[in-house]
C-alpha cells in the first residue's frame, strides 16, 4: 500500500519530462548550450509546452491545453468563449503574455482571451511562475506566458493537412506547409473553425410548469434547452520566415492574423428567445514580429521589431421584427501597437549577464456608437488615448561553484508620464545531489503592474490617479529528474506566497458608474507540484503520464468598505483551492491511448464565500476525456486517425454560473501529411 | 518488478479516477412556505451581479424580525434569473421583473410559489398597473412601453416611445402616467393611458430615475441629484431642489401619507412635500458609502436603508424607526435594490 501512495504522489508531482530546447537552442551545439541554460534558467519556476503537448488536439485553444498542462486556473466561459489565465489566485490581468518576444496583453483590459489562441498555432509554450515571470516583463504578478512559433527544421518540403468533425456542428481545418532550403525556411499555417455551437442541456435553472383551470400548478419538467447564440467561425493564418545570413546572424518573420466572430450565449436563466436579440463579439487581429539575432562564442545580440493591430467589435443588437436589427450595444475598440527591444547577453563558465530594452507605443481608440447625447450623434463611452512603455532590464547571473548559482534582476518601467518603482529579483538555485538531479530553489522578487489604459482614461469612471499594484513574491521548491534507458520521471514542487497592494477594483460610486480604485490587499499562498513518468516497458510499448496539483489560497486581506464587510479573509472569487489534471498515455506500436483527467474544487461567487445560499458556489467538478490515435504509414503518405471523446461521463456541470458546459461529446480527426521523395 | 508494481499502481490510480466522478450539480429542491398574515411582510429584491444569474428574493417579517433567504428558489426549485429589478404586488399576486432575463415572474406573496410569467420583452424594469387587465412596463433596450394583461400574462400592444430606448419608472395622475427615460436620457414622457399614447415631455437633469406621486396630487422626480417637484396637470417642473452633487445617485421615498419625503444621497434626508427648501441638516446622519435602496414601511413608518457592501457578497439593510433610530440590521442577498411591502 505505501508503495502505492508513493507512486501515486509520484505520479501527480512529476514534471515534465526533458524539458524541451527552445527553437533557437536546438540550432546550436548542445554541450555549450546545456552549460548556457542552466545559467539562463537559473532558480526559476518554469514549466515549458512543447509542440507535442500543445497539439494533443485540432479542436483545441490554448486555453484547453493550458488548463489540461499546468498548474494555471483557466476561468472559461465555455468553448469558444472567453477564457482567462490566473497563475497561482491572482487575476488574469496578472499573468502577462507574450508572443515572439512581443507583449500581447489588451493594453485596454491587461488580459489575453486564450480561446482565440488555437494551440496548434504555438511551438512552445513558456510559463514563468511567480517571481520569475520578471525575466520576461513587469506585471505578472501571478505570471508570465511567452509563447513562441518558428519554423521546422526538416529539409525539403512537407504538407500537414487535418480535418476534425465534431458534436454540435464543429468544423475544424488545419494546413501546414513547411519547406527549407539552405538557409531559408518557411512555414505557413492555415485554421479555420467553426460551429454551431448548439449543444442540448437539461436546464435545471428553469420548469416548464402545467397548471390546471384554476391556475394551480400540477406539475412541471425541466426544459431541455440548447446554448442559444453560441455560434463561431474563427480564421487564423499565420505566416514563419527564417533566413540564416552569412555571417551567424538569424533572421526570422512572423505574421498572424486572425478574424474571430463569435455568439455570446445566452444565460440559462435567460427567458429571451434566440431571434429576439444577438450578442456578438467579432475580433480582428494582426501580429507581426519581425528578429534577427547573432550567437556569438561567448556572446548573443538581438533585436526585435513588431507592429501589433486590434479591432474588437461587441454588439448587442435587438430585432426590430421587420428584419431590421437595432444596436443597442454597439462598442469597438482599435488597437494599434508599435513594439521594439533591444538585448545582449555576454557569458563566462561562471557569469552571465544580460540586458534588454523594450518599447511598446500604443493608440486606441475606444467608443460606443449605440449610446449618444440627447442633442446630438456625440458617443458618450469611451475615450482616445496614446501611452508609450518602456522596460529596461538587467541581470547578472553567477555560478561560484558547480552547485551553486545566483541570480540578481533589475527592471524599471516607464508608462505615459510615471515611472514604475524600480523591480528587483533574486534568484538562488542549489543541487543537492547529482544522483536524481535533485535542485533546490528559490527566489523573491518585487513586482509593480501599472494600470490599464481603461483603469486609467475609460469615459465614464477612468481613474486617473491610480497607482500601480505592487506585489511581493517568495517562491521556494525542489526538483529532481531520472533519464535512464527505460524510464525517465521528473518531479517538482514549489511553495509560493505573495503579498499584493493596491489592488485595482472596479466598483460603483456615488455617480451610479463604476470606477476603478486601488483598494484591495491580497495574500496568496499555495504549493504547486508537477511532474511526469515515462516508461518503455516493452519494444513496441510506452506508458507516459504527466500532472499537477496546487493547492491555492487567495485572501482578501484589504480594508473592510463597512464594519458589516464580511469579505475579509476569504476567497477570492472563482478561485478554486484545489485544482489538479492528469494525463496518461499508453502507447502500442502505431496506437496511442490518452486519458485527460481534470478536477476543480468548488469556487465561491461571492466574497464573503457564503456557503449556505443556492448561488453562492459552483460544485467541484472531474472532467474525463479519452482519446484514441492511429497512425498509418504508406509509402506516399502518413496518416493520423483520432477519435476523441470529451466528458465521457457525461456530467452535468457549470464552470461558470448560468452557463451549462456541454455533456459527452466527440471529434473525428483526420491528418494527412504526404511523402515527398 | 517495479514495472510489475507501477502497472499496478497505475490501474488502480485510473480506477480511482473513473469512480470520483461526483458533482454537486442539479435540480434544486423546493420547501413549502407557511402563508404568513396579510398586510405584514416585505420583499427585499436583490438584483445579483449581471450576468451571473444570481439574483434573489428575500422575505422579512418587521414584527418578528423574521428573515428568509431566497424564497423564489426555495419555494420554485428554480432561479430568480439575472438581475431583479423590480416587484409589484397588484390584486394579491406579485410581479417580479427579471431584467436581464427578460422575464416577469408572478407569484402569491403568500406562499412564494410561481403563477405564471411573463416573456417576450427584451430588458424590462418595472410594472406600473393601469387596471385589472391592462398594465405598462418599461424597458431599457426598446423604444416602446410593453402593455400585458396581468391575468392572461399576455403582451396586449405597446406604447411607442421614439427617440427614448430606456424607459425607466412611472407614476400616474388621473389618466396620466409619468415615465421617466433613464440610461442615456434626459426626459420624462407623459402618456395617456386612455390612448396609450405620448401626449407631452418633460425635460429634466441626466439620467432621471424614480417618479412618486405624494398627498398633494405633485410628481417627485430625481435626476443626477436634483429633486423634481411637478404639476402633473400642468405638467410643468414646480420647484428644482438642488439636493446632491452633480450626478450623484439618489434614492426616494414617501412616507405612508404621502405628506413626507425622504431621500438618500450619503446621507437621509426628509422634508414635507409643500416645503419651499430643502432641509439645512441630514435627517440621520450616515457612513459615507454610496447607498443602494430606500423605503419607509407603510404600517410602521420604519425606513428601510440598502446597503451593497462590495457589490458581490449579501449585502446590509438597516432598519431605522421613525424617530430615525436605528433598530435593527438585516442581511438580505446580492445587491438588494428594491423594496415591496406585503
Amino acid at each position: 500500500m505505501r508503495v502505492i501512495a508513493f507512486l501515486y504522489i509520484l505520479f501527480l508531482s512529476c514534471g515534465y519530462l526533458a524539458a524541451q530546447d527552445t527553437i533557437e537552442v536546438r540550432q546550436l551545439d548542445t554541450i555549450r548550450i546545456t552549460a548556457q541554460r542552466r545559467l539562463r534558467d537559473m532558480g526559476m519556476q518554469k514549466t515549458t509546452l512543447d509542440s507535442a503537448g500543445l497539439r494533443s488536439d485540432i479542436t483545441g485553444s490554448l486555453a484547453q491545453v493550458l488548463g489540461q498542462k499546468s498548474t494555471i486556473f483557466i476561468k472559461s466561459y465555455g468553448r469558444a468563449t472567453l477564457s482567462t489565465a490566473s497563475f497561482r489566485g491572482t487575476s488574469p490581468s496578472h499573468t502577462q503574455v507574450t508572443w515572439n518576444g512581443m507583449k500581447i496583453n489588451s493594453p485596454l483590459l491587461g488580459m489575453v482571451d486564450f480561446s482565440t489562441i488555437p494551440s496548434f498555432f504555438i511551438d512552445k509554450a513558456d510559463l514563468y511562475h511567480g517571481p520569475s515571470s520578471v525575466t520576461v516583463s513587469s506585471g505578472g504578478l501571478g505570471g508570465a506566458i511567452a509563447l513562441s512559433t518558428g519554423t521546422s527544421d526538416a529539409n525539403g518540403l512537407s504538407v500537414n493537412y487535418i480535418q476534425g468533425l465534431g458534436s454540435f456542428r464543429t468544423f475544424d481545418e488545419f494546413l501546414r506547409f513547411s519547406y527549407k532550403k539552405d538557409k531559408w525556411s518557411s512555414q505557413t499555417r492555415f485554421y479555420y473553425a467553426y460551429s454551431k455551437n448548439d449543444y442540448q442541456y437539461i436546464n435545471y435553472r428553469k420548469k416548464n410548469f402545467f397548471y390546471d383551470d384554476n391556475g394551480n400548478i400540477t406539475g412541471y419538467e425541466f426544459p431541455v434547452e440548447r446554448n442559444k447564440n453560441g455560434g463561431f467561425a474563427d480564421f487564423h493564418l499565420l505566416q514563419d520566415l527564417q533566413f540564416k545570413g552569412t555571417g551567424k546572424g538569424t533572421w526570422n518573420i512572423s505574421a498572424w492574423y486572425a478574424r474571430t466572430d463569435r455568439g455570446i450565449p445566452l444565460l440559462n436563466v435567460d427567458y429571451k428567445e434566440n431571434s429576439s436579440v444577438r450578442n456578438n463579439q467579432t475580433d480582428n487581429s494582426f501580429r507581426s514580429v519581425i528578429s534577427w539575432h547573432r550567437l556569438g562564442a561567448r556572446d548573443k545580440l538581438s533585436a526585435r521589431a513588431g507592429y501589433m493591430y486590434t479591432d474588437m467589435l461587441y454588439q448587442y443588437k435587438r430585432d426590430l421584427g421587420n428584419g431590421q436589427w437595432a444596436n443597442m450595444v454597439n462598442s469597438q475598440s482599435n488597437v494599434h501597437t508599435f513594439f521594439t527591444q533591444a538585448e545582449g547577453e555576454w557569458y563566462t563558465d561562471k557569469w552571465m549577464f544580460s540586458a534588454n530594452l523594450s518599447l511598446n507605443q500604443h493608440f486606441v481608440r475606444t467608443a460606443d456608437n449605440a449610446v449618444v447625447s440627447v442633442e446630438g450623434q456625440q458617443a458618450l463611452v469611451g475615450y482616445e488615448q496614446a501611452r508609450l512603455e518602456l522596460s529596461v532590464f538587467s541581470s547578472v547571473k553567477y555560478r561560484p561553484a558547480e552547485r551553486l548559482g545566483f541570480t540578481l534582476n533589475l527592471r524599471d518601467d516607464v508608462y505615459g508620464e510615471n515611472l514604475t518603482p524600480l523591480i528587483p529579483s533574486f534568484f538562488a538555485e542549489y543541487l543537492l545531489s547529482k544522483k536524481g538531479e535533485l535542485v533546490l530553489k528559490a527566489s523573491v522578487a518585487k513586482n509593480f503592474r501599472y494600470p490599464t489604459l481603461n483603469d486609467l482614461y475609460f469615459m465614464p469612471g477612468g481613474n486617473p490617479d491610480l497607482k500601480p499594484e505592487e506585489g511581493r513574491t517568495y517562491d521556494a521548491g525542489i526538483s529532481a529528474s531520472h533519464n535512464g534507458r527505460k524510464s525517465g520521471w521528473n518531479v517538482n514542487l514549489a511553495m509560493f506566497h505573495s503579498m499584493i497592494d493596491n489592488w485595482i477594483l472596479w466598483l460603483p460610486t456615488f455617480k451610479g458608474f463604476w470606477s476603478p480604485v486601488n483598494v484591495k490587499q491580497v495574500k496568496s499562498y499555495g504549493i504547486e507540484i508537477k511532474g511526469s513518468l515515462k516508461l518503455k516497458p516493452g519494444r513496441e510499448w510506452r506508458l507516459e503520464a504527466d500532472g499537477n496539483f496546487a493547492w491555492t489560497r487567495s485572501l482578501n486581506l484589504g480594508d473592510p468598505v463597512s464594519w458589516a464587510d464580511q469579505s475579509i479573509g476569504k476567497q477570492l472569487v472563482y478561485i478554486p483551492e484545489f485544482s489538479s489534471a492528469i494525463t496518461g498515455r499508453l502507447g502500442w506500436r502505431n496506437w496511442t491511448l490518452t486519458y485527460d483527467w481534470t478536477y476543480y474544487s468548488e469556487r465561491y461567487t461571492t466574497s464573503s464565500n457564503q456557503t449556505h445560499t443556492r448561488l453562492g458556489v459552483l460544485g467541484p467538478y472531474f472532467m474525463n476525456d479519452l482519446s484514441l490515435e492511429k497512425k498509418l504509414v504508406f509509402p506516399w503518405a502518413v496518416i493520423h486517425l483520432k477519435g476523441i471523446i470529451r466528458n465521457l461521463f457525461n456530467e452535468e456541470y457549470e464552470s461558470v454560473l448560468g452557463r451549462p458546459m456541454p455533456g459527452i461529446n466527440y471529434t473525428l480527426s483526420v491528418g494527412i501529411a504526404p511523402v515527398f521523395h | 518488478m517495479i514495472y510489475k508494481r507501477t502497472y499496478r499502481a497505475t490501474a488502480f490510480m485510473l480506477i480511482l479516477l473513473l469512480t470520483v466522478s461526483c458533482m454537486k450539480y442539479g435540480p434544486a429542491g423546493t420547501e413549502d412556505f407557511h402563508p404568513s398574515p396579510p398586510g405584514e411582510g416585505l420583499f427585499i429584491v436583490n438584483e445579483g451581479n449581471f450576468m451571473y444569474g444570481n439574483a434573489s428574493l428575500s422575505y422579512y417579517i418587521p414584527r418578528t424580525g423574521n428573515m428568509q433567504h431566497e424564497v423564489f428558489i426555495r419555494a420554485n426549485g428554480i432561479n430568480l434569473g439575472d438581475v431583479a429589478q423590480s416587484m409589484t404586488i397588484y390584486s394579491g399576486l406579485g410581479y417580479i421583473v427579471v431584467n436581464n432575463s427578460g422575464v416577469i415572474f408572478v407569484i402569491d406573496p403568500d406562499t412564494f410559489r410561481l403563477k405564471g410569467s411573463i416573456t417576450g420583452m427584451i430588458s424590462p424594469r418595472y410594472i406600473h398597473f393601469i387596471n385589472d387587465h391592462k398594465a405598462y412596463v418599461t424597458d431599457l433596450y426598446q423604444e416602446k412601453i410593453t402593455i400585458v394583461d396581468p391575468v392572461s400574462f399576455r403582451i396586449t400592444g405597446y406604447v411607442p416611445t421614439p427617440g427614448h430606448r430606456s424607459t425607466e419608472e412611472m407614476a400616474q395622475w388621473k389618466n396620466l402616467l409619468f415615465v421617466s427615460c433613464w440610461s442615456y436620457d434626459n426626459k420624462l414622457l407623459v402618456i395617456d393611458t386612455r390612448t396609450d399614447r405620448i401626449v407631452d415631455s418633460l425635460v429634466v437633469e441626466k439620467e432621471p430615475t424614480q417618479l412618486l406621486l405624494d398627498s398633494n396630487d405633485k410628481i417627485w422626480c430625481v435626476a443626477s441629484g436634483n429633486l423634481y417637484r411637478i404639476h402633473p396637470g400642468e405638467r410643468k417642473i414646480e420647484h428644482i431642489f438642488p439636493a446632491g452633487d452633480q450626478q450623484s445617485r439618489t434614492y426616494l421615498a414617501l412616507n405612508p401619507r404621502g405628506d413626507t419625503l425622504y431621500y438618500l444621497n450619503r446621507n437621509l434626508w426628509r422634508m414635507p412635500v409643500n416645503a419651499g427648501s430643502l432641509p439645512a441638516v441630514p435627517f440621520v446622519r450616515l457612513p459615507q458609502r454610496p447607498y443602494y435602496g430606500l423605503a419607509v414601511d407603510p404600517a410602521t413608518y420604519d425606513i428601510y436603508v440598502a446597503d451593497a457592501l462590495d457589490y458581490v457578497q449579501q449585502g446590509k439593510i438597516y432598519r431605522f424607526d421613525p424617530r430615525g433610530v436605528p433598530v435593527d440590521t438585516l442581511t438580505a442577498g446580492i445587491n438588494p435594490g428594491f423594496f415591496c411591502f406585503k
